[in-house]
C-alpha cells in the first residue's frame, strides 16, 4: 500500500523567547519536525513494513523546508520518498491554506491508499489539518486514531474519545489523524541516516499546483503576546534539606494549604 | 456583520449549556439571537431552549449514525443562514465536526478558544500557541467564524424550563463518506480527576527512575493530594497514564497547592498550572524556570528534600 504521511516543520517551541515588551521571538529557534508528526511517520512506516508498499512524506511551508538537515531527518525515519511544497506564501499559513495546499499536492502525487497526519502541530496545535484535508479530498476522515489495522482494502481504527473507544471501519483510501500515544517513534539508525541522502526528493512551488481556490488564509492574526505571568512570591529557600523543609512547611501552613 | 446570530453545537449537554451562556453574552454585543443545533430526541431539543437558546435547529435522533455524519446537514444550515459565529464544543468529536465543516464551508476553525469577545463590530478570539508560550488573538476572514471551546470557558446559565422558542426540524443530508461503527469499548474508568483536585504533587524529569514514583505517591498520600506529571513521564517514559499529564494538550488544573518536584518549568507544562493558588518548586537547578513562577521554592536535590518532607509531614500527623 502507498501511504502519504504529512508533517510540519516548526520552530522548536522550547526555543521561543519572550521579550520584555511582551512580544515573542523565535529567531534563535532551531527548526524541527513537529513532535506529534513523528508518531504519524512511525505509523506509516509500521504499516508498510507489515503490508508492503511505500511511504511518501509530504510537507508544505516556507523557505525553512529547504533546510537539508530537515530533509535528511525525515527521510532517516523511514519514508521512501519526500515531497515538499516550498513557497514564501506558506510560511505563516493557516490550517485552511495548509490543507488546501496538501490536497493539491496529493492530487499531483498520484495513487495512494492512506494519508496519515499527526494530532496537531507543536507550534499552533489547531488539530485541524488532517480533518480539513480529508474533507477537501472527499475521503473518509477521522481524528484521535490510537490503533490502525488494514485488511482487504478496509481500514479499521480505534478512536480514542474522552470517555470511550470507538472501533470504526471504512473503505480505503482514507485520511486519519493519529494520537500522540499511538506508538513510540524509533530513533533513526546510522544505516537509515546514510540511506536518507540517496532517497528521491520532489520540490514544488505553489504555482506548480492546482489549488481548488486562491491561496488565501481564512484567519487574520491580530496580535501575538507572551501570556500574562501570574504574580508569584518567588521566595527561594536555600538551606540544608531538613531546615529547608521546615521553612517550607511554615510558609505552607500560613497559606492554609496543608 | 450582516447577520448577528450566534449558533452553538455540542454533542455534550453540559458543554452545550456553557456555550449557550457564552453565546448569549456575545449576542448582547452583536444584537443578534442564539440558536442551538441539536442531534437527539425532542427532549434534548427543548433542553437547549431551557439552557438559553432562542431557537433550535433539531436534526433528529442519532439512531445508528455517528455525530460526524451530520456534517453535510450542518454545513447546509450554515450556508443558508450565515450566522456570524458557530461555537462548537471542543471534544474530539466536536473538533472532527468543526474541521470537516470548516473545509466544507471553504473556511477554517479557531480551536480551544480561551477568550471570546466583540471589539468594534468584529468578533475576536484568543487562544494559546507555541505550547502555551504565546497568546494569539485572531478573527475570521470569512462571514461565519467557526470556533471550538473546551469546558470551563463560560459559566452555564441556570436551566429555565419555562423559556420558549422555536424548534425547527431539519432533514438529514446523506454524507458522501461514512465510517461504520463496529464496536464501542469503555475506557477504563478514570481514577484521576486533576481538574477538581485541591492539591497536586507533580513530578518532572528530575525523577530518575520509575520506582522513585513510590515516594511521590507517599508524599501525595500524606498531603491528600492527587499526582499529576509533566508530559515526558506520561508519553515517552510511560511511567504514568496520560490522564495524569498537566499541560497544553493535557489537564489544566486549579488547585490550592501545586508542588512541582524536579519540574523544570517549560511553558508547555506551566500553562496548565497558572490558576493554582500556591505554587511550590523543588529543583536542584537554581536556574529552573519554574522558580520564577513559584511562590516558594527549595533549591536542592529532590532525593534529599522529598524524604525530609515525608518525614516532617508524618511528624505533624
Amino acid at each position: 500500500m502507498n501511504i502519504i504521511v504529512c508533517y510540519k516543520f516548526v520552530p522548536d517551541p522550547e526555543d521561543i523567547i519572550a521579550k520584555p515588551d511582551g512580544s515573542i521571538s523565535f529567531e534563535q529557534a532551531e527548526w524541527v519536525i513537529s513532535e506529534y508528526d513523528l508518531m504519524a511517520i512511525e505509523t506509516a512506516v509500521q504499516l508498510v513494513e507489515a503490508h508492503g508498499g511505500k511511504v511518501m512524506a509530504l510537507s508544505v511551508g516556507g523557505s525553512q523546508l529547504s533546510n537539508s538537515k530537515g530533509k535528511k531527518d525525515v527521510l532517516s525515519r523511514g519514508p521512501d520518498e519526500l515531497y515538499l511544497v516550498i513557497d514564501d506564501a506558506l510560511s505563516e499559513s493557516d490550517t485552511h491554506l495548509t490543507a488546501q495546499t496538501l490536497a493539491a499536492a496529493i492530487r499531483k502525487m498520484g495513487e495512494f491508499d492512506l494519508v496519515i497526519c499527526g494530532e496537531g502541530s507543536a507550534d499552533l496545535y489547531f488539530q485541524q489539518v488532517g480533518l480539513q484535508l480529508g474533507e477537501l479530498l472527499g475521503l473518509p476522515t477521522i481524528n484521535a486514531v490510537s490503533k490502525v489495522e488494514v485488511a482487504d482494502g478496509k481500514l479499521i481504527v480505534d478512536r480514542s474519545l474522552e470517555d470511550e473507544v470507538e472501533v470504526l471501519e471504512t473503505v480505503l483510501p482514507a485520511v486519519i489523524s493519529v494520537t500522540t500515544d499511538i506508538n513510540q517513534p524509533r530513533l533513526p539508525t546510522m544505516k537509515e541516516i546514510l540511506k536518507a541522502g540517496k532517497k528521491p526528493i520532489t520540490e514544488w512551488k505553489l504555482s506548480d499546483l492546482e489549488l481548488a481556490g486562491k491561496a488565501e488564509k481564512r484567519i487574520e492574526v491580530l496580535n501575538v503576546r507572551s501570556p500574562k505571568q501570574v504574580d508569584r512570591k518567588r521566595i527561594k529557600i536555600t538551606a540544608k534539606p531538613d531546615e529547608a523543609v521546615q521553612t517550607l512547611i511554615g510558609y505552607l501552613s500560613k497559606e492554609g494549604v496543608l | 456583520m450582516a447577520v448577528k446570530d450566534l449558533w452553538v453545537f455540542s454533542e455534550k449537554t453540559s458543554l452545550q449549556a456553557e456555550l449557550l451562556a457564552g453565546a448569549r453574552t456575545l449576542a448582547e454585543a452583536t444584537g443578534g439571537g442564539v440558536a442551538a443545533i441539536v442531534v437527539g430526541d425532542e427532549t434534548s431539543a427543548k433542553a437547549a431552549l431551557a439552557q438559553g437558546a432562542d431557537k433550535v435547529f433539531w436534526l433528529g435522533e442519532k439512531a445508528d449514525k455517528l455525530v460526524e455524519d451530520f456534517v453535510p446537514t450542518i454545513a447546509g444550515l450554515v450556508q443558508s443562514h450565515k450566522p456570524c459565529a458557530l461555537l462548537i464544543g471542543a471534544s474530539k468529536r466536536g473538533k472532527a465536526v468543526a474541521g470537516r465543516l470548516g473545509a466544507a464551508l471553504d473556511t477554517t476553525v479557531i480551536t480551544d478558544v480561551k477568550k471570546f469577545f466583540v471589539e468594534g463590530d468584529v468578533i475576536q478570539a484568543s487562544h494559546l500557541i507555541f505550547g502555551g508560550g504565546a497568546v494569539r488573538v485572531e478573527k475570521s476572514a470569512t462571514e461565519t467564524m467557526i470556533a471550538t471551546f473546551g469546558l470551563g470557558i463560560f459559566e452555564p446559565l441556570a436551566a429555565d424550563p419555562s423559556r420558549q422558542g422555536e424548534i425547527i426540524q431539519v432533514p438529514f443530508i446523506e454524507p458522501k463518506t461514512r465510517w461504520t461503527l463496529r464496536e464501542r469499548k469503555p475506557k477504563p474508568p478514570s481514577t484521576v480527576n486533576l481538574a477538581a483536585a485541591k492539591k497536586v504533587v507533580c513530578p518532572g524529569r528530575g525523577l530518575q527512575k520509575k520506582e522513585d514514583l513510590d515516594m511521590i505517591f507517599e508524599l501525595a498520600g500524606l498531603l491528600e493530594a492527587e499526582v499529576g506529571a509533566t508530559r515526558p513521564l506520561c508519553e515517552g517514559l510511560d511511567w504514568l497514564p496520560r490522564e495524569r499529564y498537566i499541560g497544553v494538550s493535557g489537564a489544566f488544573i486549579k488547585p490550592d497547592l501545586y508542588l512541582g518536584i524536579g519540574v523544570s518549568g517549560q511553558a508547555q507544562h506551566t500553562v496548565g498550572i497558572t490558576e493554582s493558588r500556591v505554587v511550590v518548586a523543588i529543583n536542584k537547578d537554581e536556574e529552573a524556570p519554574l522558580f520564577a513562577q513559584a511562590d516558594y521554592g527549595i533549591v536542592g536535590d529532590l532525593y534529599a528534600i522529598v524524604p525530609e518532607l515525608i518525614k516532617a509531614l508524618k511528624a505533624r500527623k
